[in-house]
């Protein structure tokens, strides 16, 4: 479903060209996140069907035991119960080799379509899970409220189309790094779950009752507590709640998902993409990283529940003919330590690989191994590459969005994506 | 979502640091070269790391707390206040105070609530919270009884402690205990499997026995607390790897904060805290498994056990800072500047720690009572269910009630991480549009379905009753009644108008329905049902 009517903000004017009919509630919108703007951000960027899907993996993935570093003698030596044995091991290189649930992945890097970063942090890195996934998420020490690259970046787009699902995160509660002032972003678990439902005793399907309701929003005083937040969210959800309806009613998966709410969320994203909501980034969390005792079992199902999800994804999107529109990403906050703990666990670590995924990346290592022998003081990995130069790069040369803008400096870039 | 998916076990979401000063600048980048720390005021200043490498780090949030005040602006707080021309913090109008106490001291109110309370006046509803004991809330545990619920189950539980928080005539105390579940944080889907998720009610009903006890008991407590020893490894610890999971968690989560502790802490606490184990529904420490070697923690030395670790944690300058500012966001309002907490300081060192009294004197506090903190905070998913529930008397089982709060982003006995929920540190995080949605069909569900049992007919609010018992007479006394507890009887005229509008609007019910006033006039049901729907569905009712 395509939105004909556009709108563009220049130099903080609304213009609306001639001929187009701008709905009443998205000019509301709009006007609503542009008195919310206090940073009034304007992100440069190119237009485009491109999408990014981001994939957080929550409590801080044990890089070691994902992509596998089989060759170094240390590992093994560290890791007396946890190491997996080479035979295992799906090798990717001489060095390197995937974790024996990423068979999946394996196919993909096989098929060119799977880049590693290796080494990734940022200098003195935090163990503290919650500040760790501030400064991945909002790119900020001070943390506490601050607004997401993400957000930041979606922010302007909503603006300019007035499109309610430029973005979107499933799950119940929106990520932070899709935290945005100006523009709260569709979260929902389930698209069944994303409606209204109308009284019984209404014989109109609801549409008095909820244009009263939308009434009561647009007239809730501006000065009120959290005007801007409730009235941009009943629109949003108003008027998202209707798109994703019509389209569910017309998409057909073309592979069965697995089971589980990782894939289920990956399937909302693909529908949206598929049925062309206007989908520019997608998110969803896989959590239960956090393996500070009996890590094998919990590590190898997430593998596998990562795997399997992406692997179907990517499936269902090909036979779509959309692959080549899609990149996705994978972040955890950190990664584990080298050395395993006494509860067959693994305490907080430090750098950690990332995965970036899709038919328009290009396959190979990114980054700079960290070194197994030379720890910091917590016996933790010195991490290689800083995580905004990723970011830079899918900004740059996937989204056609200003890294500088968005970021807020030059962090370098990774060349798992062709430049533009 | 499945309540077995053991695999989505904490963390799941993205949460706000905690315990960090809320007014530092919001924008600007991580990782900034090292600061020079400036003097703080009053709270501790955040002690300088000794061997870490991390110092640069946290030499950063230092620097955000001395950048109080100097312009930035964080996002709950804007969010909060956006459009505020005048920020006028006086004291809010006396007919809304005792329907704000009940709010944020509880979860709402009935009409006949309301009146009790007011009766007392403020001063004297604010000693009936605290003195629960002196209510019986016999009533509310013998219906609960008489649901025969499987406590082992965590279906159960959900339902068991929502039910409870509607029905109870000891609200502070339920509050309360919600407040130390999103504190000291464990999770049904790391206790041990479903054999052992009764260690969740027995961590449910040891934070209800000491809600308002010295925080050194409450931390002895939670340390050897059984949900807790698995749920952060205690368990696993050994005097000979001692496991770090538990040491951290305490120190930055429960008790000091980022930045008032080292990773070598986090290792000699760890040691000191081994020796715990867990089995069945109890624990039991053994002097024999614990790590007898000399340990320096947080600049102290000797052969520290776990008794000593709660020692030097409650008695630490920066604990009363950190719980209160944890409990003023939680029931006063956000971004709390450094004087809003010092009095809860105060208190906590003067009374020996007691939360009793810490929470008198932020009941009592100007600050409680001013306009700013007057609908400040968004509902938290459980405020929403079990107020709503609450404040229309729903009486029956409750049988399907959890899952609501679950889509709306809030699970008793599954909080998302060891975090807790992020929006009871920001508000706006409970708030979007599927989360929106769930709340009004809730509402919906609550209106037409009543009691939201499985197998009894659907017992849907009895309108035409409450209009008979309160001698309704007019649209305009329909709204005013249920905004008198709902709203505080604060609707402005225009919105008044637009309820009123709807109520008398010409329309067909499904079945020719009506719902007939005092005065004689009939009215469509549909209309009058959802003149309260909108009313709860408004943008007031989503606040607290």
């Amino acid at each position: 479903m395509k939105l004909s009517r556009r709108a563009m903000i220049k130099d903080g004017l609304l213009v609306v060209s001639a001929g187009m009919v701008m709905p009443a509630i998205f000019s509301r919108g709009i006007a609503s996140a542009r008195a919310q703007s206090i940073d009034g951000s304007h992100i440069a960027q190119t237009a485009s069907d491109r999408t990014l899907i981001v994939v957080q993996m929550a409590g801080g993935n044990d890089g070691l035991n994902t992509v596998i570093p089989f060759s170094d003698p240390l590992y093994h030596q560290m890791r007396p119960t946890l190491s997996i044995a080479d035979a295992k091991v799906l090798p990717i290189d001489t060095r390197l080799g995937l974790h024996p649930n990423l068979a999946p992945l394996k196919n993909l890097w096989d098929a060119g379509h799977l880049a590693i970063i290796e080494g990734v942090g940022y200098p003195n890195q935090s163990l503290s899970h919650f500040q760790a996934m501030d400064i991945w998420q909002t790119l900020d020490l001070s943390g506490n409220g601050s607004q997401g690259w993400l957000g930041k970046l979606v922010s302007g787009w909503v603006d300019q189309d007035g499109h309610p699902f430029k973005a979107m995160d499933i799950g119940v509660q929106t990520a932070q790094a899709l935290s945005s002032i100006s523009a709260p972003v569709p979260t929902l678990s389930t698209v069944n779950t994303y409606r209204l439902y109308p009284d019984p005793a209404d014989t109109d399907n609801g549409n008095a009752r909820l244009q009263a309701l939308m009434n009561l929003y647009n007239s809730y005083p501006k000065t009120s507590p959290y005007a801007a937040l409730l009235d941009t969210t009943a629109l949003s959800a108003n008027e998202g709640s209707r798109q994703l309806h019509e389209a569910d009613a017309q998409y057909h998966a073309a592979v069965t998902y697995p089971t589980g709410p990782f894939a289920a969320g990956l399937k909302v994203l693909a529908e949206a993409i598929v049925q062309g909501l206007g989908l520019r980034v997608g998110y969803v969390t896989l959590g239960g990283f956090d393996t500070h005792a009996n890590q094998q079992a919990t590590h190898d199902m997430l593998m596998k529940t990562l795997a399997d999800g992406l692997s179907a994804f990517y499936t269902d999107l090909a036979k779509h003919g959309k692959a080549d529109n899609v990149v996705v990403m994978t972040w955890s906050e950190f990664g584990r330590r080298v050395e395993e703990n006494g509860s067959q666990g693994t305490d907080h670590g430090t750098a950690a690989p990332m995965f970036v995924l899709g038919n328009p990346v290009n396959r190979g290592i990114f980054g700079e191994p960290a070194s197994m022998s030379s720890l910091d003081t917590t016996g933790n990995l010195k991490y290689t590459t800083d995580f905004r130069s990723v970011y830079a790069t899918v900004l740059d040369r996937w989204l056609g969005a200003s890294s500088q803008d968005v970021l807020g400096g030059s962090f370098g870039s990774q060349n798992f994506l062709p430049q533009p | 979502m499945s309540q077995d998916e053991d695999l989505y076990n904490e963390p799941t979401e993205p949460r706000m640091r905690v315990g960090q000063s809320s007014s530092v600048p919001s924008t600007g980048l991580a990782i900034p070269p090292t600061p020079q720390a400036a003097p703080v005021p009053t709270p501790p200043p955040v002690r300088r790391q000794r061997r870490m490498s991390r110092r640069t780090l946290i030499g950063a949030s230092l620097a955000g707390l001395a950048g109080l005040g100097i312009g930035g602006i964080a996002l709950g707080e804007y969010v909060q206040h956006s459009g505020l021309s005048n920020l006028f913090h006086g004291p809010m109008a006396s007919d809304s105070q005792i329907g704000h106490l009940l709010r944020r001291a509880g979860f709402g109110a009935t009409p006949g609530e309301l009146t009790t309370y007011k009766n007392l006046g403020f001063s004297g509803a604010v000693d009936r919270l605290l003195n629960y004991q002196q209510v019986s809330d016999d009533a509310t545990d013998n219906r609960l009884k008489a649901l025969n619920l499987n406590l082992a189950r965590p279906l159960d539980q959900q339902r068991w402690w929502l039910l409870r928080m509607a029905w109870t005539q000891r609200p502070l105390l339920e509050k309360m205990t919600l407040f130390w579940h999103g504190v000291l944080v464990s999770s049904y889907r790391k206790v041990g499997g479903p054999r052992a998720y009764g260690r969740m009610m027995i961590q449910n009903q040891f934070l209800r026995d000491h809600a308002f006890d010295t925080f050194d008991n409450m931390l002895l407590g939670i340390t050897g607390d059984p949900a807790m020893l698995f749920y952060l490894d205690l368990t696993k610890s050994t005097k000979q790897a001692p496991n770090e999971n538990y040491a951290r968690e305490l120190m930055e989560l429960f008790t000091l904060g980022l930045g008032h502790y080292s990773q070598q802490d986090v290792f000699e606490g760890a040691a000191a805290l081994t020796g715990w184990h867990v089995r069945g529904l109890s624990s039991h420490y053994l002097p024999g498994d614990h790590n007898d070697l000399n340990k320096t923690y947080l600049g102290q030395t000797g052969n520290f056990d776990y008794k000593d670790v709660v020692r030097i944690l409650a008695n630490h300058p920066a604990t009363p800072w950190f719980i209160g500012r944890k409990l003023f966001t939680f029931f006063v309002y956000e971004n709390p500047t450094d004087e809003d907490i010092k009095p809860l300081v105060d208190t906590y060192v003067q009374s020996g720690h007691n939360m009793g009294a810490v929470m008198r004197t932020l009941l009592l506090s100007p600050q409680f009572s001013s306009t700013k903190a007057y609908r400040s905070r968004i509902k938290s998913p459980v405020e929403f269910t079990a107020g709503a529930y609450r404040a229309l008397n729903i009486q029956g089982s409750g049988d399907t009630l959890p899952q609501y709060p679950l889509l709306m982003g809030q699970t008793v006995f599954d909080p998302p991480n060891v975090a807790g929920w992020p929006g009871d540190k920001v508000s706006a995080f409970w708030l979007n549009s599927g989360t929106w949605m769930m709340r009004l069909n809730y509402v919906d569900a609550l209106l037409a379905r009543g009691n939201f049992s499985r197998n009894s007919k659907p017992t849907p609010v009895d309108l035409q009753g409450i209009v008979k018992a309160n001698n309704i007479d007019s649209p305009e006394h329909f709204v005013d009644y249920f905004s008198s507890f709902l709203l505080d009887g604060v609707v402005d005229s225009n919105r008044r108008a637009q309820y009123i509008k709807y109520f008398t609007t010409k329309d067909t019910s499904r079945g020719n329905a009506q719902v007939t006033l005092k005065n004689g006039q009939s009215y469509p049901f549909n209309r009058v049902r959802g003149t309260l729907y909108l009313m709860m569905a408004s943008p007031e009712y989503q606040l607290n």
